[in-house]
């Protein structure tokens, strides 16, 4: 196979300026900020409240594997212009990539029912609003935004949601006024407990922050920007700069919880809405309003991502590229998708009671989980690929790592799969 | 009619019907308008043998029988101009020359052509989706019991344009010779939903003057993206053969070292004209200009300027107006084609001349020049320094361009449109 750097000329190889880096930026950061989603935030703070600092590590580990899962994803873009199911379909037969995508469809069904699950809390807490009122408004937000916004703007947009997202939790972070100190040696000491539920826990940190559909997400978004091989650097950075404002977000909500609820032994709560409502009692009225802001940043950054992903990388994998139009007449198949899912999820909120909601949610996460081992080994085999890659190769080092994070993470997800069916 | 996907994994027999292994792939000779098949692969005992199509005796979807009983497992050449189908074609991204798009493959359909096999179409619809899954029988049971068609979809295969990357496998220098004949426009249109290296595969196949004509249709970021992955003598000649207003326009883009080494490698006036053209202001009447038109001196007859203008052979913009100039090169008269056809050819053109020419300054905004042309009724108004010197001229199409609203903005036009072509 000729190697698309082939066609490029050594020069462009070599260039590296900060303008073209300043270019490149984007994916990581949205990919990043994205990842820190409805699922993600409650996840964080169920684990803070529980667990007080003792999963900070876990976001450092994670964090250091999220980065080499998304650099080979974004290398993959660099090198072969495709996204990940067109690869996929290409390399291992449309078999495999009907499953990977049929499999996501559902898993992502759940996700975008986390983030309407995520933007009717957060608007129930600030303005009362009923559920159906949240999602009804949020649905139609996204619809607009997804079908009348132009693209290239609408990622500037989901950056500044994103730091908005930081904001908001790192200044609930500074009003919690938490022990920086035990904070930091959680961070780098692993603290292990032969308790089951906080293997749980730690799976499921693991689990929100490394996802298939974020694997896709980075490759596709790469590829579409239409970064090449020369743009190697800035793209690394980009992602390493992403993965660690994503876990800066995660600790600061982690602290959050445990310099308030967990530090004064109020460790019940499983949703963010309780979580939310206790901190207004031990960090003041703000830091409610703040935890709610953000929770409704972070699910509008999902619900604008996690449809839109899913029915581009659909349409990839089945060849239903249509047109360079996009318009509704000309790709129905995108478009269908991406209104059945918003439409289904915002009505299933409405429709389902509570305790359902968290049930679709996480049995979503636990088939992410069944999908992950298979996207990790996907994204590694073929970046191991020399015809495929080219000079962007994986090397001996990226591969190891590669290989050695994905083996972590399949350990991981089959222990959340076998716990949730024996239970806990 | 065969289905690739039907005969692939089939058994191959020997005369007496003894199973010798199955059938792993086709090889088809392109260049014809149905390629013919030329060969198979059968899979025995894991490894792959290469059989002439000659000891084929049939093929079908219950397998294939060769006419022999020993096989002659002489190495078989896979000759530059084959391909294999399954290998190289299956599930590839291909062009669409007809429907202007990029689609994937889903199955290939062979055909009995004048007693042999050949390649006759490609099947990108849902059918042969369904065909790969393996599921087309029970969809269409249900599909019969709900009254509605399985739609199928193929393009002939002469409508078909092999990207690069398809077919990469083979050293095969891809002739594009349908994208070729498309009008400039509908090739830019396919040439932007094609991956970075597709697209410098595509322009490259080109030549130097249609190249320029689709690259000069594209958007400006697309068109500096190709510029700097070609090679830089390419991007030079095919630069020569621009309008120098539009190679102006996108070297103004490029980065600095590209546009150093491109210009340096131009022929020198037409690169010092397109260097003299990047010295004004985008938004002025010398932004805009083009330097080619038709300048003679005031004692030619109409005979003799007409002579000129077969020498010159001006393009269809600058053919309808000759300018005429003093020694010192400034502007003194202007001829219109008909005049000069309509005078007698002795006629000294000073005599008929218009003498009071309506020119703009370089400096002239573009909304001015636009008026200029409205009011007056011209094709082209020539553009004049300081001193009066004949520089350049704005042909009615550069100068309506103004007066059109942005090129509508594409609705969405890719998952994620770039930033914007500024930074790079």
């Amino acid at each position: 196979m000729k190697t698309p750097a082939l066609a490029l000329t050594p020069r462009a190889v070599n260039r590296v300026r900060f303008a073209a880096i300043l270019g490149v930026l984007g994916p990581g950061l949205v990919s990043g900020f994205a990842d820190n989603d409805a699922g993600g935030i409650s996840t964080y703070s169920v684990a803070g409240v529980r667990f007080g600092y003792d999963l900070l590590w876990v976001l450092l580990a994670s964090q250091i594997v999220l980065f080499f899962t998304q650099e080979v994803g974004a290398r993959l873009g660099l090198a072969t212009g495709q996204g990940l199911a067109g690869l996929v379909r290409e390399k291992y037969g449309v078999r495999w990539a009907a499953f990977m995508m049929s499999t996501m469809l559902v898993a992502n069904v759940g996700s975008i029912i986390a983030e309407f699950a995520g933007c009717s809390a957060a608007l129930g807490l600030v303005f009362g609003w009923p559920n159906w009122a949240s999602a009804l408004v949020a649905a139609i937000v996204v619809v607009l935004l997804l079908t009348r916004g132009n693209y290239s703007k609408v990622q500037y947009l989901f950056v500044a949601v994103g730091i908005c997202v930081s904001t908001a939790y790192f200044i609930s972070a500074l009003l919690a006024r938490p022990d920086w100190g035990q904070a930091a040696n959680s961070l780098v000491i692993p603290h292990l407990e032969s308790n089951a539920g906080y293997w749980v826990a730690v799976v499921a940190t693991v689990g929100t922050t490394i996802t298939p559909w974020g694997q896709a997400f980075i490759q596709s978004y790469v590829a579409d920007k239409r970064l090449g091989p020369e743009d190697l650097v800035g793209e690394r950075l980009d992602v390493g700069l992403g993965a660690l404002l994503t876990n800066l977000i995660a600790a600061f909500i982690v602290v959050a919880c445990a310099a308030t609820l967990w530090s004064t032994g109020a460790t019940s709560a499983t949703d963010v809405a309780t979580i939310a409502r206790g901190l207004e009692h031990l960090a003041g009225p703000f830091t409610t309003v703040l935890f709610a802001v953000g929770l409704l940043a972070a699910s509008f950054l999902g619900l604008g991502v996690v449809p839109l992903t899913s029915a581009y990388a659909a349409c990839e994998a089945f060849g239903w590229e249509t047109g360079v139009d996009w318009r509704w007449r000309e790709a129905p198949a995108f478009y269908g998708l991406m209104i059945f899912f918003i439409v289904s999820a915002a009505l299933f909120v409405v429709v389902v009671p509570y305790s359902g909601l968290v049930q679709v949610m996480f049995t979503a996460q636990v088939v992410n989980c069944l999908l992950l081992p298979f996207v990790l080994v996907f994204v590694m085999r073929l970046s191991a690929d020399k015809e495929l890659m080219g000079p962007l190769v994986s090397g001996r080092f990226l591969l190891t790592i590669g290989w050695l994070g994905t083996a972590l993470l399949v350990v991981l997800s089959l222990t959340l799969v076998a716990t949730s069916f024996m239970g806990f | 009619m065969l289905y690739l996907s039907q005969a692939i994994g089939r058994p191959v027999r020997d005369q007496h019907g003894e199973s010798i292994g199955t059938v792993a792939d086709l090889i088809v000779a392109i260049g014809d308008r149905y390629p013919p098949v030329t060969g198979i692969v059968v899979k025995t005992n894991g490894r792959e043998i290469f059989l002439h199509w000659g000891s084929v005796t049939s093929l079908d979807a219950g397998g294939a029988i060769l006419g022999t009983s020993a096989i002659d497992i002489s190495k078989f050449q896979q000759r530059p101009n084959e391909i294999r189908l399954k290998l190289d074609l299956m599930d590839r991204q291909i062009v669409d020359i007809d429907g202007r798009k990029v689609v994937r493959v889903n199955d290939l359909r062979l055909d009995e052509v004048e007693g042999s096999l050949h390649l006759v179409a490609v099947d990108v619809g849902p059918s042969g989706l369904l065909r790969r899954l393996g599921i087309e029988g029970p969809w269409r049971t249900i599909a019969r019991g709900l009254h509605r068609d399985v739609p199928e979809r193929y393009i002939d295969w002469e409508d078909v344009d092999p990207v690069e990357r398809t077919i990469a496998s083979v050293k095969l220098r891809v002739p594009h010779k349908g994208l070729a004949e498309l009008h400039p426009a509908d090739l830019a249109t396919i040439i932007d939903q094609l991956s970075r290296s597709d697209r410098v595969g595509v322009i490259v196949s080109l030549d130097d003057e249609a190249a320029a004509d689709a690259i000069g249709e594209m958007e400006p970021e697309t068109q500096v993206d190709i510029l700097e992955d070609l090679e830089p003598a390419r991007a030079a000649d095919i630069l020569e053969e621009m309008d120098p207003d539009e190679a102006a326009d996108l070297v103004a883009d490029l980065s600095d070292e590209s546009r150093e080494e491109i210009l340096g490698l131009m022929e020198k006036d037409e690169a010092e004209e397109v260097q003299e053209l990047m010295t004004y202001g985008e938004e002025t009447a010398g932004g805009i200009m083009t330097t080619e038109f038709v300048a003679v001196p005031a004692t030619l007859t109409a005979a003799q300027t007409i002579d000129r203008l077969r020498e010159l052979e001006p393009t269809a913009e600058t053919i309808y107006y000759v300018y005429v100039t003093d020694a010192d090169n400034r502007l003194v008269g202007v001829l219109s084609l008909r005049d000069l056809i309509v005078a007698k050819p002795s006629t000294v053109i000073s005599t008929f001349m218009y003498d009071e020419p309506v020119a703009v300054r370089t400096d002239a905004s573009q909304n001015e020049v636009t008026g200029v042309v409205a009011r007056y009724n011209l094709l082209a108004v020539p553009v004049v320094d300081a001193e009066g010197r004949l520089e350049g001229i704005v042909t009615v199409d550069d100068a309506i361009d103004t007066l059109l609203p942005q090129p509508s903005k594409r609705f969405l036009p890719r998952l994620f449109g770039r930033s914007g072509s500024a930074e790079r």
